[in-house]
């Protein structure tokens, strides 16, 4: 479906059958889909192949360095509130490189969505493990296996109260259609678990072997209620919960900015700059 | 011709500071220029803190080593400190019995105890306050004023006890029959005929600056000694409309500022050395999306976690290679408060004009000096943001022009905003096309060229004999240093940059005039000597470098001049 976030003129570096297709597409139509135009959208993200993301698309885009897209977003939330801000990057990038800014993003709840393409690998850099791999992934890099557990990242989120926590498959666009819709018309911090199959690396977590285990949760689920958002977060194995894990509102930062520094000075005219001027070297004699 | 020095010493939280503050500002009150250098621990509690603070006739701009009047909080700083005061000078407070001799006065007197008798000990810093007042002959009549502004909000009660510890200092003082050689300070002034000092640090000045500047994003990590950059803002932060965070870290903190200068702020984020390291990344950053951002660098001594708390000036060849790879940039070093206040609208505007990063190099001796001034100026007005896209071609945020400058937009506009770290073609979408890589470099580096051309001249005082080169903080000391050779019948010039990086065009000519060159310089190669040396092709073999964490003192610096010439 063609939508206006259709990017002219861009050769797109991924692998033919990566899962990246199928988030990138679920992404233009759900943005279309939610009334937005291309300029109102600034879509963030850091380096990786997913990370390359938003040149694939027709947005504003601020693609910065590896692991730093969160506090790119979430200044250009703070300073611009009325743009759609998301942040868009790899396992890597949001959970290795990035996982500091991502503990600090939730204690700030700016209105952003944080879109993580999880294929439990580094594909750009080929095939080392990621934050996400399975204990005993073998590679290059890990030649004995994993030694490592993985990085649980919805418990992590949901254990630190973030404001909404979910998990969607890259291989079923209309599911992951309407959880990007649920975390992008939410209001504060959203993150947004992407599991995505490395066709090139990853050989363990593919299409297949996805579609045997996922299942989304059932309305019995309360995402208000964190224990059992926490509970269901560490299912994993021969079955996959997707799904809104946890909902959690709470007043935004930029809400909680615009209420306390609401003064604009206009130090462009010269009459005000003066004035300021003198205010202040008077409280320095 | 009054020139006195005076230290106050004592453990970290015992009131240092709050003593030196308020004996700087009541003197300057009555007119005097205060010029006062703090020295501090990397603790809270406990440990050892001194204030030195010089009191004149005449504008200073420089510390002094030889004491006339030491103030002991505690006894430590007398047996550190005793052997600095010059004869016919004052020891007071917890001073112990041994007379050092030399005609020095020991006035030991117990603040606590006084305070303790007044109901609390924290009046013991007003105590001490009145009794140093005492002793350079100087009426509580401006004291009295102070304490009544400094303490009002916490109450009558307060005020009303401060103003008796001050008293009891001074009776103190009176009732101890010491007579001293001198009154210190000559008592004809009329305090309601002299015209008020302004007292400003180098913190202040830069917060201040920014303020001025237009900044409406601040975004930083604690670090010593620039917090108080951090701490101004913040608390002008409601006034200003500014958005301040304490981000988790330097990396958050300048991707922050980054990513607010693109969405239409106007960005700055603050540290020191080792912050400036976690920072180098998000340098090259802002220069490869050519987004404007000024960075404060409070130099303290490294490398690593080195002496958080004490001064340097060794990061000047490391901000002007900062990050991999090559790019354009700024770097000043104001000289003085006044002129940082000028030098933070300079660096904004200059960043907005190139869409580069403007780095301003200060330090511990810098950020926590207050300097006084008959006047305050502020010359430098903020420019508005300069878009200059005409709004029918197609919009391209990386079009190559003549001087490098792309128009810039910000995002929310009808065109779209593409910034990318990648290497990238005029979209602003990463490219691999390696025949664009070079163009696009040649673009970001052709900048360089109109940038010199914004640089200022160093600051020049012509001499016959030799010239001192300095960069700067140490601009102050410097002119002291001059003024102290001169009296000793010797002409000595001065060359001072506050401008760094690109050096501004015609120094070779200027060096090549100035005789006997000697650079100053607070690290342990010289590394303006070695960046001017680069640049011109001139030697500069002559270095006085100090690298111990304390700042140049006059006397010290004037020998170690003689010595080399």
């Amino acid at each position: 479906m063609a939508t206006p976030f259709d990017a002219q003129d861009v050769e797109i570096a991924w692998c033919p059958g990566c899962g990246n297709f199928g988030i990138l597409q679920a992404l233009k139509e759900t943005l279309d889909e939610l009334g937005y135009r291309p300029q109102d959208v600034v879509v963030v993200s850091g380096i990786g192949q997913a990370a390359k993301a938003p040149h694939y698309l027709r947005v504003n885009v601020f693609n910065g360095l590896h692991g730093r897209s969160i506090p790119v977003a979430f200044a250009i939330k703070t300073v611009r509130p009325e743009l759609l801000v998301i942040a868009e990057s790899g396992d890597g990038c949001m959970y290795g490189e990035g996982g500091n800014h991502l503990l600090h993003a939730i204690r700030r709840n700016p209105d952003i969505t944080v879109l993580v393409h999880n294929n439990q690998v580094y594909g750009l850099t080929k095939g080392q493990a990621s934050p996400t791999s399975g204990e005993g992934f073998r590679s290059k890099a890990q030649p004995w296996g994993n030694l490592s557990r993985p990085l649980n990242p919805l418990s992590l989120a949901i254990s630190q109260g973030a404001g909404l926590v979910a998990r969607a498959f890259a291989g079923d666009r209309e599911g992951l259609k309407g959880i990007l819709k649920e975390a992008l018309s939410f209001r504060g911090f959203a993150l947004v678990d992407i599991l995505q199959p490395c066709v090139t690396f990853n050989p363990v977590n593919t299409y297949a072997w996805y579609r045997e285990r996922v299942y989304y949760l059932g309305k019995d689920h309360n995402p208000e209620d964190q224990v059992a958002a926490f509970q269901k977060s560490l299912e994993w194995g021969d079955r996959i919960p997707l799904g809104v894990f946890y909902r959690n509102p709470q007043p935004t930062y930029e809400m909680k900015v615009e209420e306390r520094a609401k003064r604009r000075r206009n130090l462009f005219e010269e009459e005000e700059f003066q004035r300021i001027l003198q205010e202040e070297f008077a409280q320095l004699l | 011709m009054v020139d006195i020095t005076l230290k106050v010493g004592g453990a970290a939280g015992q009131g240092v500071q709050t003593v030196s503050e308020a004996l700087s500002l009541i003197l300057a009150r009555h007119g005097y220029y205060v010029f006062s250098i703090e020295d501090y621990q990397s603790r809270i509690r406990g440990g050892h803190t001194f204030t030195l603070v010089r009191v004149a006739e005449q504008w200073v701009s420089g510390g002094k080593r030889a004491l006339d009047i030491l103030v002991c909080l505690n006894e430590g700083t007398y047996q550190l400190h005793h052997g600095e005061v010059k004869e016919g000078g004052v020891i007071l407070g917890k001073t112990g019995n041994e007379t050092p001799g030399r005609g020095v006065h020991l006035l030991p007197l117990d603040f606590e105890g006084v305070a303790l008798r007044l109901g609390n000990r924290v009046f013991a810093n007003m105590v001490a306050t009145g009794a140093v007042l005492a002793i350079l002959g100087v009426g509580l009549e401006k004291a009295r004023e102070y304490v009544r502004e400094t303490f009002a909000r916490k109450g009558p009660e307060v005020v009303a006890r401060n103003e008796e510890a001050l008293e009891e200092g001074a009776r103190l003082v009176e009732a101890s029959g010491m007579i001293f050689s001198s009154p210190f300070l000559t008592e004809h002034r009329d305090p309601s005929e002299i015209s008020r000092r302004y007292l400003i640090s180098g913190n202040e000045a830069l917060g201040l600056g920014a303020l001025l500047a237009g900044c409406t994003f601040y975004s930083a990590y604690p670090m010593t000694p620039s917090t108080g950059i951090l701490n101004f803002l913040a608390a002008r932060a409601e006034a200003y409309g500014l958005i301040v965070e304490q981000a988790e870290d330097e990396i958050a903190a300048i991707n922050m500022a980054i990513g607010a200068s693109y969405a239409g702020a106007r960005a700055m984020t603050g540290t020191s050395g080792g912050g400036f390291c976690l920072m180098c990344e998000g340098l090259g950053l802002a220069a490869m999306t050519e987004t404007p951002i000024v960075v404060i660098d409070a130099q303290r001594p490294g490398p690593s976690t080195g002496l958080p708390t004490r001064t340097a000036q060794g990061d000047l060849l490391f901000v002007l290679h900062a990050s991999h790879d090559e790019f354009p940039r700024f770097v000043f070093a104001p000289r003085d408060p006044q002129e940082a206040l000028n030098t933070v609208i300079r660096a904004f505007n200059l960043a907005e004009k190139y869409q580069v990063p403007a780095i301003i190099l200060s330090d511990q001796y810098l950020a926590d000096t207050r300097w006084s001034y008959d006047r305050l100026s502020c010359e430098e007005r903020p420019i508005r943001p300069l878009f200059s896209w005409d709004g029918t071609s197609p919009y391209r945020r990386y079009a190559l022009t003549p001087d490098g400058i792309s128009p810039r937009l910000f995002p929310g506009g009808e065109a779209l905003v593409v910034a990318d770290s990648d290497e990238h073609d005029e979209r602003g979408h990463l490219t691999e096309d390696l025949a664009l890589r070079k163009v696009m470099q040649e673009k970001r580096m052709r900048k360089l060229e109109f940038m010199r051309k914004e640089m200022r001249f160093p600051f020049v005082l012509e001499g016959k004999d030799a010239t001192l080169i300095g960069w700067g903080s140490t601009w102050g000391v410097l002119l002291e240093v001059r003024k102290t050779l001169e009296q000793k019948g010797k002409s000595i010039g001065v060359v001072h940059f506050s401008d760094l990086y690109p050096l501004p065009e015609g120094l070779k000519d200027l060096l090549k005039r100035s005789p006997n060159p000697v650079v100053v310089e607070q690290n342990f190669s010289g590394q303006l000597a070695m960046l001017l040396e680069r640049e011109t092709l001139l030697p500069f073999p002559r270095r006085i470098c100090r690298y111990d964490g304390l700042p140049f003192l006059v006397e010290e610096l004037a020998e170690q001049v003689e010595e080399v010439l």
